[in-house]
């Protein structure tokens, strides 16, 4: 699971309101080597939840110096996109789990997916 | 010259790789342009055709031109094009029926495109080369693209070829072009006569033409509600009993509750011939009245034994028609039943054999003639004296004795009177639900089990994206978020690297594998998706809604893809359609039929396909309430046929490994080896390529087509997996999507046996 990935999932277990953004709790992370497209980058960015996509690297330690508010005038700063490429791209969680902030449950991520399965119980 | 023919090879050989799926051989024959794959063929039964522009030869000769040089450079570029394509044709035969043409003139020919596996009867066939000279013999093996024909002197055989190479044939609804050569010797096989299943007979004109007049004057229709739309839209056998009702719900008989009807009178002459004649020693109490459209039918069944004494009559009136007799073993013999005949089962064959009449508009059938027999064999391929008959409105009259003491008979593995002691008794078959518990357990059953267990098969045979999904995500604008609800092994989450791709299906194995190729995916439920409403310009859900049993999960479904949209974000929705055909074509899905026996050729109008969804809920006289009672038990499709039911359980043919025709591949399957996008190893967002991603499973790489030719009983050797679906009939999809607010309607269209829309959220929608 990439963090862009990441960036879109909410839990949704029955009942919870704030189920965005979900912790990671990971045992497994890789990063990869992907090749760097400023443009698909800075397309990404405004479809993104910044400081969930900070919160999320940080839980990984996969932060480095990205930070904390989107740079103005971004597009054409290739030193920032390319910070943003890899923490979007090339971080990826490959086994761990996703926890709803609001309920604590917890859905498995495993050989780099995430099931988000959730019980008859909790739909 | 020779410039106009280089030309002429070049533009063909452009309109070639134009069109879609076509593969390019690239072996050419001495004197021939490109030539056409096997496949190709087989699709397209004309292929021989010039597809472009169908120049009309007639009275075009082979002498040099009169007139002006412009007409003579015309008319020999016709020639040469004519020739072109008769050589293309003899070099298809050698390659790939091992037909070898010769230049020498003989008595044989062989004709290209006059075939029945192109729509082509032997009537029209015979009548044509008929002209030209005394035939001696007519060959036309099923399903194959081409006819021999010898003539009584060589001489008939020349003017045949002079005359008719390049000329169209018209027949029934459709033309082709038919392509000659001569050929030394003619590929034929021996007929073989088949026994009929044990116990079974079959009295040819066992009533005169008066007596069928009688017979379906008496039959009333009318105190059933006649709403004409309703049957035509539903595509359902008629059906009227007589004495008792028969129940399809539990397929037996209601023996305290005699109908007020009983058998009419009009039938006692008849039932006293058969008494007469020793077909039977008592007189029935029950008659079940079919009648059968064309491309109506009913599956294979055993009448019960609980229910009906040994024999039973069955007297076709109106039309002929196939019926197939299945043995446990695997043995299937295709009985024809012409109209006015009398069919007496009994024993083994009424027992044991499964009997029932395949769905379709068009039989292959032996040729009426002297020794035409009434059934043929199982495969038709020994049976070289065949041709097509249309289906006309078959009326049967199914005459039964009630049984009142539980059944004795000797075949115990098929009876439900007697029940093995140590055997589990048989599953029943699965209800439609009426809760959502009820749903999602007869969904975990028959769709989630089941893509899980046959997940690397399933994924194999989905590798090539259809042309109007892959348009609409080429539409997408960079940068776009699409969510791909359903998305199985991922087919389509590469096909726009532009657009960020996100994928989720319900079956864990099938999103390992779109992880293996590198794509983006998780694991959910298609009714509870867990991205973020309004976080997505675009959803795609293929093939997937069509797997809800009810139509409120159905309709939650198209909830969910509308609450992921972002306002001014479109859907494209793809499920089953339940009519197979639409505008004359037939889908991909009904033309690869593997067993022998379709025709491949449909000349029904598309009038009968106005299917209003409306009227059949509306309806609600008895008759209809016994129609849903069938429904309401699934029913397993056979696959390739026209649907009779929309909720139904579609067979999957597990075959580990090797290679597997696609036994219901209705997309577009080509089977072809183009390198898709999504073999290579990239991160499904963009074009970033992972490269220290693992290389794309080698499963996944095409398999390539293996033979259709496989045998019944090879087929029932291997698992068999039954999938839920709920097929769509023309409007449902619309209507359940317009339910839905803050959504609008921008298209609607039918593609390969699927209905499909594209929704579009409205702007300022706050959900």
């Amino acid at each position: 699971m990439k963090l862009l990935t990441h960036n879109m999932l909410t839990s949704h277990v029955k009942g919870v309101v704030k189920g965005y953004p979900l912790l990671i709790k990971a045992t497994e992370v890789k990063v990869n080597e992907v090749d760097f497209n400023p443009q698909f980058v800075s397309r990404m960015i405004p479809k993104l939840e910044w400081s969930a996509l900070v919160q999320a690297a940080d839980e990984l330690g996969q932060r480095e110096d990205l930070p904390g508010e989107l740079v103005p005038e971004y597009e054409n700063n290739e030193e920032f996109l390319k910070k943003v490429h890899r923490v979007l791209l090339e971080v990826e969680v490959i086994e761990g789990v996703l926890q709803c902030p609001e309920s604590g449950r917890e859905f498995p991520i495993s050989r780099g997916i995430p099931n988000m399965l959730l019980n008859d119980d909790e739909v | 010259m020779v410039l106009l023919r280089y030309y002429i090879n070049i533009s063909a050989l452009k309109r070639a790789s134009n069109e879609p799926g076509m593969r390019l051989n690239h072996q050419k024959a001495p004197g021939t342009g490109t030539l056409l794959s096997w496949e190709e063929i087989r699709r397209e039964p004309s292929v021989f055709d010039d597809r472009c522009t169908r120049t009309t030869l007639r009275g075009r000769t082979m002498d040099a031109g009169t007139g002006n040089s412009v007409g003579a450079v015309r008319r020999s570029k016709e020639d040469r094009k004519v020739l072109r394509k008769q050589l293309k044709a003899s070099h298809t035969l050698l390659k790939h029926e091992g037909i070898r043409t010769t230049p020498q003139p003989t008595k044989t020919l062989v004709v290209a495109n006059g075939g029945l596996g192109n729509g082509v009867s032997r009537e029209e066939l015979s009548a044509a080369l008929g002209e030209m000279g005394e035939l001696e013999t007519l060959i036309m093996h099923p399903h194959k693209p081409y006819a021999f024909v010898t003539y009584r002197s060589e001489e008939s055989a020349r003017k045949a070829h002079v005359r008719l190479n390049g000329e169209k044939l018209e027949c029934r609804e459709s033309s082709v072009t038919l392509y000659l050569s001569y050929v030394n010797s003619v590929t034929c096989e021996e007929e073989v006569s088949v026994p009929l299943p044990d116990g079974l007979v079959l009295v040819e004109d066992f009533v005169s033409q008066e007596e069928e007049a009688v017979l379906l004057a008496a039959i009333d229709w009318s105190s059933t509600n006649d709403d004409f739309t309703a049957k035509k839209a539903l595509k359902h056998r008629k059906v009227k009993h007589y004495g008792f009702e028969f129940r399809y719900d539990n397929n037996n008989v209601d023996k305290d509750k005699p109908l007020a009807a009983g058998i009419p009178q009009e039938c006692l002459p008849f039932l006293e011939r058969c008494v007469k004649n020793k077909h039977i020693d008592i007189l029935p109490d029950q008659l079940t009245v079919n009648q059968y459209e064309s491309g109506q039918g009913i599956p294979p069944h055993v009448d019960t034994h609980s229910a009906f004494e040994d024999t039973i009559l069955s007297l076709s009136l109106g039309a002929m028609t196939v019926m197939e007799f299945r043995h446990p073993d695997g043995r299937l013999v295709a009985v024809v039943l012409p109209g006015r005949s009398l069919l007496v089962m009994k024993g083994e064959s009424r027992y044991l054999w499964t009997h029932g009449i395949t769905a379709r508009k068009f039989d292959t059938v032996p040729a009426r003639g002297p020794q035409s027999p009434a059934r043929t064999a199982p495969d038709l391929s020994a049976c070289s004296n065949l041709t097509l008959s249309k289906r006309d409105t078959r009326t049967s009259l199914t005459f039964r004795k009630i049984r009142h003491e539980p059944c004795g008979c000797a075949f115990p593995s098929a009876c439900d009177s007697q029940v093995a002691p140590l055997a589990p008794p048989p599953p029943s078959p699965p209800s439609l639900p009426c809760c959502h518990a009820d749903a999602a357990l007869l969904e975990e059953e028959y769709v989630h089990r089941v893509y899980d267990a046959i997940a690397s098969h399933f994924s194999s045979t989905r590798h090539s994206p259809w042309p109007r999904v892959c348009h609409f995500l080429s539409t997408l604008p960079a940068g776009a978020v699409l969510a791909d609800v359903g998305c199985g092994n991922g087919k389509y989450l590469g096909v726009n690297p532009e657009v960020m791709a996100v994928g989720c299906d319900r079956s864990s194995a099938l999103v390992h594998i779109c992880a293996q190729r590198g794509f983006q995916a998780f694991v959910s439920d298609a009714l509870r998706v867990p991205l973020r409403t309004a976080s997505c310009d675009a959803c795609i859900s293929i093939a997937v809604i069509h797997h809800f049993s009810t139509q409120e999960r159905r309709r939650a479904a198209v909830r969910e893809l509308v609450r992921l949209l972002k306002p001014g974000g479109r859907a494209l929705i793809y499920v089953w359609a339940f009519e197979q055909e639409y505008k004359k074509q037939r889908s991909k899905y009904l033309k690869e039929h593997p067993e022998k026996h379709s025709p491949t050729e449909d000349a029904q109008t598309g009038s009968s396909q106005e299917a209003h969804g409306e009227s059949s809920i509306h309806t609600s006289r008895r008759l209809e309430d016994l129609q849903d009672a069938t429904e309401s038990k699934l029913s397993v499709h056979t696959n390739r046929t026209a649907f009779n039911t929309q909720d139904l359980l579609v067979p999957w043919h597990l075959k580990e490994g090797k290679k597997q025709v696609d036994e219901e591949s209705r997309e577009g399957e080509r089977k072809d080896e183009t390198k898709e996008k999504s073999q290579k190893t990239n991160t499904g967002f963009g074009s970033g390529l992972d490269t220290s991603a693992k290389p794309s499973a080698s499963g996944d790489t095409t398999p390539t087509c293996g033979s259709a030719l496989k045998s019944e009983s090879e087929i029932s050797a291997a698992p068999v997996f039954h999938r839920y679906y709920h097929v769509f009939q023309q409007g449902e999809l619309e209507q359940l999507c317009g339910q839905e607010a803050g959504v609008t309607l921008q298209s609607s269209y039918h593609d390969q046996g699927n209905w499909c829309v594209i929704l579009e959220k409205a702007l300022g929608t706050d959900l």
